[in-house]
C-alpha cells in the first residue's frame, strides 16, 4: 500500500518535472537571465555606456514609482488608444466590408485611399493641430488615423480572399442573400480582419507615444519624455517597460476576442 | 491570379465580364474617386467649412511645392530623410534576418533569445528615443535608431515565420541525402524563407518611414519631418502639406522598389506568398 502511494507520488512528480522542468523551458528562463546579465555587464564594463541605468537601478526605481501619477498617465494613454482604435473600427470596418464586397464601391473609394495612405500618420500632426481645437481630440484623431487603414485594408483583403466555394455552397443550400454576409463571408474573413486589428493596435501605441512626447499633456509617452528631460533614466526605462506591458495587454485582449470570433477554426 | 481573386465574390452581383478597353467603368470610377478627393478638399477650404479655413488650399500647396522643389532645401531634406531611413532599415535587415533565420531554424537558439525579444517587442519605437539619444554618439544616429527599431520586429517575425512554414520534408530529404548543416542552411532554410523575408522587408521599409518622421519631428536638424514641423511653427502651412506629399511619395517609391527587386530576385516567391504578402502589406 505504502509502496503504491509512493509510486503514485513519484509518477506525479515525474509528470510535473516533465511539464515544468524540461530543457526548453529552462533555456527560455535562461534567455532573460542572459539578457539581464549582458545588460549589467555592458553597462558596468564599457565606460561609454555608463549613463545607461543598470538593471539594479531600474529595479530599485520600481519602489519609488509615483504610483498615482503613473496610473493616471496609463489611463490617459489607454483612453486615447482605445478611443482611436474603436473609432477606427466603427468607421473603417463598414468601409472595408463595403469595398471588399462591391467592385463599384471599391473603384470609387479605393484610389482616393491609395493617394492618402502612403503619408505616415505622424506627418499629419501639424495639420491635426491646426484643425482640432483640443489636444485630446488631436491625439485621438491621430490614433484613429493610424488604426483606420490597417483595418480597412485587411477587412477588404479578408473579404476578397474568401474561398469562392463557401458562398457557392451556401447559395446552393438556399441561403438568402441578406444572410450571406453575416453567416458566410464575415466569419470566413474574420482571421484576416483580426490581423488588421492587431496591426492597428500596434500602430496606435506607436502614435500615442509619439504624440504624447510632443504634446505635454500627460500619458505614458509624456512620462518617458519628462523623465528624459530631468535625466532620471531608470524611470525612463521603467516607463518604456510599462508602455510595453500596456501594448502587450491590448494585443492579448485582441487575440482573446479574435479567438472568440474565429472559433470555427477549432473545428477544422 | 489577381483577376481570379477579383471575381471571387463578384459573381454574386455580376456575371464575369472581360474588360480589355483602357477606358472602362473601373478606370472612370477611379478617376472620379481621385478627382473627388481633391475637389472636396478645395471646396471645403474655399467655403471655409468648420476649421478648414485654416488649412491650405490645393492651389497654394501646388504653388509652394513647385517653389520648394526648385530650392536646394528640398533636396537636402529629402536626401537626409532617405539616408536616415535607409541606414536604420538596412541595419534592421542586417541584424534581424540572420537572427530570424537562426531562431526559426534552431530550437535551442530560439529558446535562448526569442522570449526576451517577445518582451521587448511591444515597446513602441518612439519610446526608445530617450535611450537612443543617450546611447548613440550623434543626433543623426539617434534619429536613424527609430526606423531601425520600427523595422526590426516586422522583419524578424516574418523571417521566423518564413522558416517555420518550410515543409519539414525538405529538411528530411536534405538530411537523407547527406547534406551538412551548412548546406541545409544555404539550400533549404534561406531559399525557403526568402519570400516571407521579402514581404517583411517591404513592411519594414514602410514603417521605417514613419519612424524617421517621428525622430525628425522630435529631435532633428534637417529632413522632411523636421521641415513639416518647422513650417508649422513658421506658419507656412502649404509647406506642411508639401512635406507630407513628399514623404508619401518617397515612402511609396521605396516600398515599390523593394517589392520590384524581390520579385526579380526571388522568382519563386509569387507562387508561395502572394496571399500572405497582400494580407500583411496592405
Amino acid at each position: 500500500m505504502a509502496n503504491q502511494t509512493a509510486s503514485v507520488e513519484s509518477q506525479f512528480l515525474r509528470q510535473i518535472s516533465k511539464k515544468f522542468l524540461n530543457w526548453s523551458l529552462l533555456r527560455q528562463i535562461m534567455s532573460f537571465v542572459l539578457f539581464i546579465g549582458l545588460w549589467s555587464i555592458i553597462v558596468v564594463a564599457v565606460d561609454y555606456f555608463h549613463q545607461i541605468p543598470t538593471p539594479k537601478a531600474v529595479f530599485l526605481a520600481l519602489f519609488e514609482l509615483p504610483i498615482t501619477v503613473v496610473l493616471i498617465n496609463i489611463l490617459k494613454s489607454f483612453f486615447r488608444v482605445l478611443a482611436g482604435f474603436f473609432l477606427g473600427i466603427v468607421i473603417g470596418f463598414p468601409i472595408g466590408v463595403a469595398i471588399g464586397y462591391s467592385r463599384v464601391l471599391k473603384n470609387l473609394i479605393f484610389p482616393a485611399f491609395e493617394m492618402i495612405r502612403p503619408i505616415p500618420p505622424i506627418a499629419w500632426i501639424p495639420l491635426t493641430v491646426l484643425f482640432f481645437v483640443h489636444i485630446e481630440s488631436q491625439i485621438i484623431f491621430l490614433t484613429f488615423y493610424g488604426a483606420f487603414f490597417p483595418i480597412v485594408y485587411n477587412t477588404m483583403g479578408g473579404i476578397a480572399e474568401v474561398d469562392i466555394r463557401l458562398p457557392r455552397a451556401a447559395m446552393s443550400f438556399g441561403l438568402e442573400r441578406k444572410l450571406m454576409l453575416w453567416k458566410v463571408i464575415l466569419p470566413a474573413a474574420m482571421p484576416q480582419i483580426f490581423t488588421g486589428m492587431r496591426l492597428a493596435m500596434g500602430i496606435t501605441w506607436i502614435l500615442v507615444v509619439a504624440a504624447e512626447m510632443m504634446a505635454n499633456k500627460g500619458g505614458m509617452g509624456y512620462y518617458v519624455w519628462y523623465n528624459h528631460t530631468v535625466m532620471d533614466y531608470p524611470h525612463v526605462v521603467l516607463g518604456m517597460g510599462i508602455i510595453g506591458l500596456c501594448g502587450a495587454i491590448c494585443s492579448i485582449g485582441i487575440n482573446f476576442v479574435g479567438n472568440y470570433f474565429t472559433r470555427w477554426r477549432r473545428i477544422f | 491570379m489577381a483577376n481570379a481573386k477579383e471575381e471571387t465574390l463578384d459573381f454574386i452581383w455580376h456575371a464575369p465580364t472581360f474588360k480589355t478597353k483602357l477606358v472602362n467603368r473601373n478606370t472612370i470610377l477611379s478617376a472620379v474617386s481621385i478627382a473627388s478627393l481633391f475637389l472636396s478638399w478645395a471646396l471645403l477650404v474655399h467655403f471655409q467649412v468648420y476649421r478648414f479655413s485654416l488649412l491650405p488650399s490645393p492651389a497654394e500647396v501646388l504653388e509652394e511645392g513647385i517653389a520648394w522643389v526648385k530650392t536646394n532645401v528640398f533636396w537636402i531634406d529629402a536626401f537626409a530623410t532617405t539616408l536616415r531611413v535607409l541606414v536604420g532599415v538596412l541595419a534592421a535587415y542586417i541584424i534581424a534576418i540572420p537572427l530570424g533565420l537562426m531562431i526559426g531554424w534552431k530550437k535551442v537558439f530560439s529558446d535562448l533569445t526569442f522570449p526576451t525579444l517577445e518582451v521587448l517587442r511591444p515597446i513602441p519605437a518612439p519610446a526608445y528615443l530617450p535611450l537612443a539619444i543617450l546611447l548613440l554618439p550623434t543626433r543623426e544616429a539617434s534619429v536613424a535608431f527609430i526606423p531601425f527599431i520600427d523595422a526590426f520586429f516586422p522583419v524578424l517575425l516574418n523571417t521566423i515565420t518564413g522558416v517555420k512554414i518550410i515543409d519539414r520534408d525538405y529538411f528530411r530529404a536534405a538530411r537523407c541525402l547527406g547534406s551538412s548543416p551548412k548546406q541545409i542552411f544555404w539550400h533549404v532554410v534561406l531559399p525557403g524563407a526568402l519570400p516571407s523575408i521579402s514581404s517583411g522587408c517591404a513592411i519594414g521599409m514602410g514603417i521605417g518611414w514613419m519612424g524617421a518622421v517621428v525622430g525628425e519631428m522630435i529631435t532633428g536638424k534637417w529632413g522632411l519631418g523636421y521641415r513639416i514641423w518647422e513650417s508649422y511653427i513658421l506658419i507656412r502651412y502649404p509647406l506642411i502639406v508639401d512635406g507630407m506629399i513628399a514623404i508619401g511619395i518617397l515612402g511609396l517609391a521605396s516600398s515599390v522598389l523593394i517589392r520590384y527587386l524581390t520579385v526579380r530576385l526571388i522568382p519563386w516567391r509569387r507562387a508561395i506568398t502572394e496571399s500572405l504578402d497582400e494580407s500583411i502589406t496592405k
